[in-house]
């Protein structure tokens, strides 16, 4: 007895100091964020150097692709060069899923949109309107607010493979169309727009960014980990689960459906597949999985939640990626056909990425005390 | 084993020694339950439920038109989207508030379950359209097995049912109580999901108010959810009855002697669950929580077993009122699926097994068909789930 009490005691005496050191220690507990001992540094350098910016510069160079093929376009005015540009638009437009959640250091200030640089690159629905306007000699400032659904990527596809006012092939915009050469010089602006700020932002991850970024290891809202964990959580809800399946699927418009609002709509047989890849950037990234998918184990929100006991999460949460992965594989190619033929799958893969939201944005944010910057308000 | 309890004691001296102010959160905080619901901040106060209060109304309107063969499923349609200016009033016709888009759309229940809130909502569309195509044209005619029209109480009351004997309106007026009402308390406002939502919790403890409102959001949703109850009703003297919905059937429970105190209960763990979010003791809140997750469920419960034990009593000689009865049952059986075991994610009764029972009532000719055994298994089955028993449920006479 006297050997069981001696050892409540040792432990006793024992809590007594862990729970000093727990309760006086960190006086910047309050600002939120962890205190723990993980290596932030390597999480962080991991980050840039084997995704952020692989990505951006694999982006970068699929992006120089499709201006040569623009400018191939207008040299030569057919509509073989117009289907090699749709081949070099749709591999950029690969490539941007990968980098869509990086809304981080220069691309943080090109707006204060609640979604982010994304409003340069991949507003949709598309306004054909403002579009058809600007051919026809409107005056038009794609820096504007009110240009970012007239820009980007859904801007090119609707030059590439959508019909303008009154014609009827896609490539009459170029030709025999009265303002073909307002269309010419859109597709030009709209190009010279993606070049210079895909420029912008891998110039500045290379120049000086990446130091920043990896240095910046505070546990404050400030702190790199905290600002990336919101763009990826903010990707997530918003750019993955609302914009591509969500809305198309009348998730926020009490059931009404738009087939008209998938991603690449012109286009219209890729918007599985540019889903399906910008499910795969988001669990990479949350696995810490090289842009070249070269490394293997490496620092990353999957091993930090390991390093936090919460191995469990880590594994509910790849699971629901592979539950979203496999509903969303099981839909049509054209989610406007799939929207069309049976909402109901689309709503169940909408649910599936839904129930991963829970887990990111409470459980694992609450585990990694990252403060969630941006709110959906759907209250009243 | 005294040093022990000493070293205790010294132990909890450490921590409260230690813990500094921002401590606000935790147990400690002492929560005075105030006599009403009535909270303000400089005088001014802090309760707003408008939303709430006018869908109450848009619903009142809504299941009285449900009752009147001279209108159209888009009018109906109309009221039930809010969209079309149908309702009486221009306040209901310009809200921007609607009763279908709140139908099965709690944030535990149904933020991730869209396939499913979307397939409730479509029941409710249903039972709008067959009212006006199934029993609206048999207005005149007399209800028969397998026919639409109406059947004569004893008393004389007219009942208007399909061929399987439901009235839609029952379905409609009873089944919104749980998809609405019950699913918005106590799985959407309720909810730590949405009580603790973004910065809630970090703006309620330092009193950081809404956006031009007096309110802290925690305390606006906390409210929400007293509004689905009590919208219509005196906020600080409840009478009770007050509306078509849960407010009526709390009124219903507490008069059965059997389960009187009920209302104070409710009532209770309201107002001193609010005082607790002003006093930041977010323990003592999820504690009225879960009272109200509890005797809410049971009102819903206990109707079930109500109207099926009630239907019994007349079923065979007196039909029309049997069939009316058993067409309330039915709305509360479905609004079982909405109901919240307190300290779970789950409902008193799952939607497969509120499906079954739907099934089962509809079975061949429905009600016509339906055996005093089939209500009686369904009562005891629904009342094992609860703190009750059939016979406490079951009308007195």
């Amino acid at each position: 007895m006297k050997k069981v009490i001696a050892m409540i005691k040792k432990i006793i005496s024992l809590l007594c100091v862990v729970s000093i050191i727990v309760a006086c220690s960190s006086s910047d507990d309050s600002n939120g964020g962890n205190t723990d001992n993980f290596d932030r540094t390597a999480l962080l350098s991991n980050y840039a150097d084997n995704i952020i910016v692989p990505a951006l510069s694999d982006f970068q160079s699929k992006v120089s692709d499709l201006d040569v093929a623009r400018a191939n376009f207008i040299n030569d005015i057919n509509q073989s060069n117009l289907d090699l540009l749709s081949g070099a638009w749709l591999e950029a437009y690969r490539s941007w899923q990968y980098v869509a959640i990086y809304n981080i250091g220069i691309a943080e200030t090109f707006t204060g949109n609640l979604n982010g640089f994304r409003v340069y690159f991949n507003v949709y629905p598309v306004s054909t309107s403002l579009i058809e306007s600007a051919a026809s000699g409107t005056d038009y400032d794609l820096n504007a607010d009110a240009y970012f659904a007239a820009q980007g990527f859904p801007a090119l596809d609707f030059l590439i493979h959508g019909i303008a006012d009154s014609d009827t092939t896609p490539l009459d915009k170029f030709t025999t169309n009265v303002n073909f050469e307002g269309y010419v010089d859109y597709l030009t602006n709209v190009q010279s727009q993606i070049n210079n700020r895909s420029t912008v932002i891998l110039n500045n991850w290379q120049d000086t960014f990446r130091d920043e970024f990896v240095a910046n290891t505070s546990s404050s809202a400030t702190g790199a980990f905290s600002k990336i964990v919101n763009d990826y959580i903010n990707y997530y809800e918003r750019a993955l689960r609302a914009n591509k399946i969500g809305t198309p699927a009348g998730n926020f418009s009490a059931g009404q459906t738009f087939p008209d609002k998938v991603e690449a709509y012109y286009k219209n047989d890729v918007s599985k597949e540019l889903a399906l890849l910008g499910l795969d950037a988001v669990q990479k990234f949350f696995n810490g999985q090289s842009f070249d998918n070269s490394s293997t184990s490496v620092e990353s929100l999957a091993s930090y939640l390991d390093y936090l006991d919460s191995s469990q999460l880590k594994n509910d949460i790849n699971a629901q990626f592979q539950v979203a992965r496999q509903q969303i594989q099981s839909l049509n190619n054209s989610f406007s056909q799939q929207v069309i033929d049976d909402n109901t799958q689309m709503t169940q893969a909408y649910d599936a990425l839904q129930a991963a939201v829970v887990l990111l944005k409470v459980d694992m944010a609450s585990i990694f005390d990252v403060q969630i910057d941006f709110q959906d308000n759907d209250g009243d | 084993m005294n040093r022990i309890a000493l070293s205790f004691l010294v132990l909890g001296a450490l921590f409260t020694s230690c813990s500094s102010d921002d401590d606000n959160g935790s147990d400690g905080n002492q929560v005075q339950a105030p006599a009403t619901f009535q909270f303000q901040r400089n005088g001014i106060t802090t309760v707003d439920y408008n939303g709430q209060t006018t869908r109450i109304d848009m619903g009142e309107e809504f299941v009285t038109a449900i009752k009147d063969n001279s209108k159209t499923e888009a009018e109906l349609d109309g009221m039930f989207t809010n969209t079309g200016n149908y309702f009486s009033t221009t306040v209901l016709n310009e809200s921007t508030k609607n009763i279908r888009s709140k139908t099965a759309a709690s944030s535990d229940y149904f933020s991730a379950n869209t396939t499913v809130a979307n397939a409730i909502k479509a029941d409710f569309d249903s039972w709008i359209a067959n009212q006006v195509t199934e029993v609206f044209p048999s207005w005149e005619t007399t209800a028969t097995a397998g026919n639409a029209g109406r059947l004569q109480e004893n008393g004389g009351t007219y009942r208007y049912i399909n061929s399987k004997g439901l009235e839609y309106n029952q379905a409609i007026n009873k089944g919104l109580i749980g998809a609405l009402m019950v699913d918005q308390i106590l799985n959407n406002y309720l909810s730590t999901s949405v009580l603790d939502a973004g910065t809630n919790r970090a703006d309620n403890d330092a009193e950081i108010l809404a956006e031009g409102k007096n309110y802290t959001t925690m305390e606006h949703k906390w409210d929400e959810a007293f509004g689905y109850l009590y919208g219509t009703d005196d906020a600080l003297a409840p009478m009770l009855n007050q509306d078509s919905f849960l407010n009526k059937y709390l009124s219903r429970v507490e008069n059965d002697e059997d389960f009187a105190g009920i209302a104070d209960a409710i009532y209770d763990a309201f107002k001193l669950g609010r005082a607790a979010i002003v006093a930041k003791n977010y323990t003592v809140r999820d504690q009225q929580a879960a009272i109200i997750r509890e005797k809410i469920s049971e009102i819903i419960g206990i109707r079930s077993v109500y109207y099926l034990q009630a239907g019994k009593l007349t079923l065979g000689t007196d039909n029309a009122s049997a069939f009316h009865d058993l067409s309330e049952g039915f709305g509360f059986i479905y609004s079982l699926q909405f109901t919240r075991q307190p300290g779970t994610d789950e409902p008193y009764f799952t939607k497969t097994e509120i499906d079954a029972y739907i099934a089962e009532l509809l079975e061949g000719n429905g009600f016509w068909d339906i055996t005093s055994t089939t209500l009686d298994t369904m009562s005891d089955e629904i009342a094992a789930r609860f703190n009750f028993t059939v016979a406490q449920a079951a009308p007195s006479n």
